[in-house]
């Protein structure tokens, strides 16, 4: 063997071993792009243009954008002198009431008007007419009947999150496939045993795409209420700071919001993926 | 029933079977099903071919009960054990949420057997239809020729005295067909080692080599309105593999169905002047 093979390059798994691995990609990029965001955020607010006016002229005026460290310190504070619990309670309290009567009348009405055509037809109109209905613009009329308290602002909350529920389950009940119920009653299937074996699998995905959406939107619908009328709450507690140009303290209602929010989000998502397990795995 | 023969051996006698349809969009009432006499005796694998819309696939839902004749009357032998029929329906009939041993198991679930038993019992069908190992996949991890193993298995599993079978393999490509045709003979003669007696099969399809390839007779129906135009016994042997299908008999019986059916569609066509589908 006197001839020289020609040179060849390696393909395949030898390559990719030089790569350091990243356990949690996701998560790990996710936080990359977080703290570079805030890195960036308090360089640019410490960046004055005028040394005699500090904070009002820079980049990033610190007076209205606040600073990752002025967010920091003022957080410190509120959670050690405690000011701030009361509003994250309360606004809980109304989030929590309002979510949960919304998904259970939501899914419940859903579920009749999905199946009884005639109780579709007539409440169609109301439900459309109420869907596009600013909720807010019904605020006032709520305060009038059920007063400043907790129940006037989980009602409006309600509002604001229970067609979402109640419009994806209707849909999803109207998706169960002739076929399904047809093989269904075929094997001599009772009512409830066609609820269960065929019109719940084929809803439930609708529901919970339902339920998720009306986790942010009942979060809207408190944040609203305190703007409107009250003394507690992380929207008042947010829309007093602001009043008061805190923006170090807005920024912490957005983020105790934002936060929320995603923790809600991925519990439900949990849940859909729970129920996915018969899917073909697009996006897994 | 006045007619004399034993009906002890039927497994299913239709009698003077109507069915009419009221079209939704015209308000016209068209007639599917005309004065149908059918009578199937235990054991017999029969099946119906007929030109698209002659309502064969309309009269095995009435068979099953998913439909309701507008006149005449069906009987289907009642038995102790198990339901009386059971239906594989096209394609894509598995439900897509349940795993395949609770799509084989759904109709025993369904009677009220507990599902451990009910698993316990569709394991021997999901053996026979050749999905051992895959009773805890979902559907969607299957093939279509698999899916319809499954489909099958399903019927098999509440002991049906007739098994209802619409068009099973129509969506399935041509080798994955002949595939499930000798499949199919090969699962009915190892159900029939099982369970004893020997099932009783009715077939539909628009297939006329399927139709000679399965069955003990083909009954051909004519163009709507729907009726029976010939019952032809096919004299093959039996065990059969899919080489029958080369013999001069196979293909003589197979010339007479297509001239019967050819002129059904040619009527057809001078009828509405039109396309024959």
């Amino acid at each position: 063997m006197t001839v020289a093979a020609p040179a060849m390059t390696s393909r395949g798994p030898e390559r990719s071993r030089r790569r350091i691995k990243i356990p949690n990609e996701r998560l790990f990029y996710a936080v990359l792009g977080f703290v570079g965001l805030l890195v960036i955020w308090e360089l640019a607010s410490n960046f004055d243009l005028d040394p005699e006016t500090p904070g009002t002229q820079g980049l990033v005026k610190r007076i209205l954008m606040s600073a990752p460290t002025l967010i920091w310190n003022a957080g410190i504070e509120d959670f050690s002198s405690g000011v701030i619990w009361p509003h994250i309670a309360i606004s809980l309290q109304e989030w929590f009431y309002g979510f949960i009567i919304s998904c259970f009348l939501g899914i419940t009405l859903g579920l009749s008007l999905g199946w009884f055509r005639r109780f579709r037809l007539a409440t169609q109109p109301l439900v459309s007419a109420l869907y596009s209905t600013p909720t807010i613009a019904l605020f006032p009329l709520i305060v009038l009947i059920a007063g400043i308290g907790l129940e006037s602002k989980v009602i409006l909350v309600v509002l604001a999150s229970i067609f979402a529920v109640i419009i994806n389950t209707m849909v999803g009940v109207q998706s169960v496939s002739w076929k399904h119920l047809e093989i269904a009653s075929s094997f001599g299937a009772s009512q409830t045993q066609i609820v269960r074996s065929v019109v719940l699998p084929t809803t439930i995905p609708f529901i919970l795409t339902g339920v998720r959406l009306a986790a942010g939107r009942s979060l809207v619908g408190v944040v609203v209420a305190e703007f409107q009328a009250a003394n507690q709450g992380v929207g008042f507690y947010i829309a007093l700071n602001g009043q008061t140009l805190n923006t170090a303290r807005v920024f912490i209602g957005l983020l105790l919001l934002g936060g929320f929010g995603i923790f809600v989000g991925e519990l439900v998502r949990l849940v859909e993926n729970r129920f996915d397990a018969w899917r073909p795995s697009i996006h897994r | 029933m006045t007619s004399a023969p034993a009906t002890q051996d039927l497994a299913l006698s239709a009698r003077g079977v109507r069915m009419e349809y009221l079209d939704r969009g015209t308000r016209e009432r068209f007639v599917a099903i005309d004065s149908l006499d059918l009578d199937i005796k235990q054991g017999e694998f029969v099946t119906i071919v007929g030109p698209s819309g002659c309502g064969k696939s309309t009269f095995v839902k009435l068979v099953n009960g998913l439909l309701s004749a507008t006149e005449g009357e069906i009987l289907v032998r009642s038995v102790a054990k198990g339901k009386s029929d059971a239906m594989v329906f096209q394609d894509s009939a598995l439900f897509p949420w349940y795993k395949i041993i609770d799509n084989v198991s759904y109709g025993l679930v369904c009677a009220g057997v507990s599902k451990k038993q009910a698993h316990e019992r569709a394991m021997p069908l999901i053996k026979l239809v050749g999905l051992g190992g895959f009773e805890n996949k979902y559907p969607y991890q299957l093939s279509g020729g698999m899916q319809q193993r499954a489909n099958l298995a399903r019927a098999l599993c509440v002991d049906p005295a007739i098994l209802l079978m619409d068009e099973p393999f129509a969506a399935l490509d041509a080798q994955t067909r002949e595939v499930m045709q000798a499949e199919l003979l090969r699962i009915w003669r190892g159900a029939e080692a099982e369970g004893g007696a020997r099932k009783t099969v009715l077939f539909i399809t628009h297939q006329i080599e399927e139709a000679v390839f399965l069955s003990d007779r083909v009954i051909v129906m004519s163009a709507r309105p729907g009726r029976i135009m010939e019952d032809i016994r096919i004299d093959l042997p039996r065990p059969r593999d899919l080489h029958v299908k080369r013999t001069p008999e196979f293909q003589e019986y197979q010339e007479q169905i297509w001239q019967l059916i050819a002129s059904q569609l040619k009527a057809a066509a001078s009828q509405f002047g039109g396309s024959t589908e």
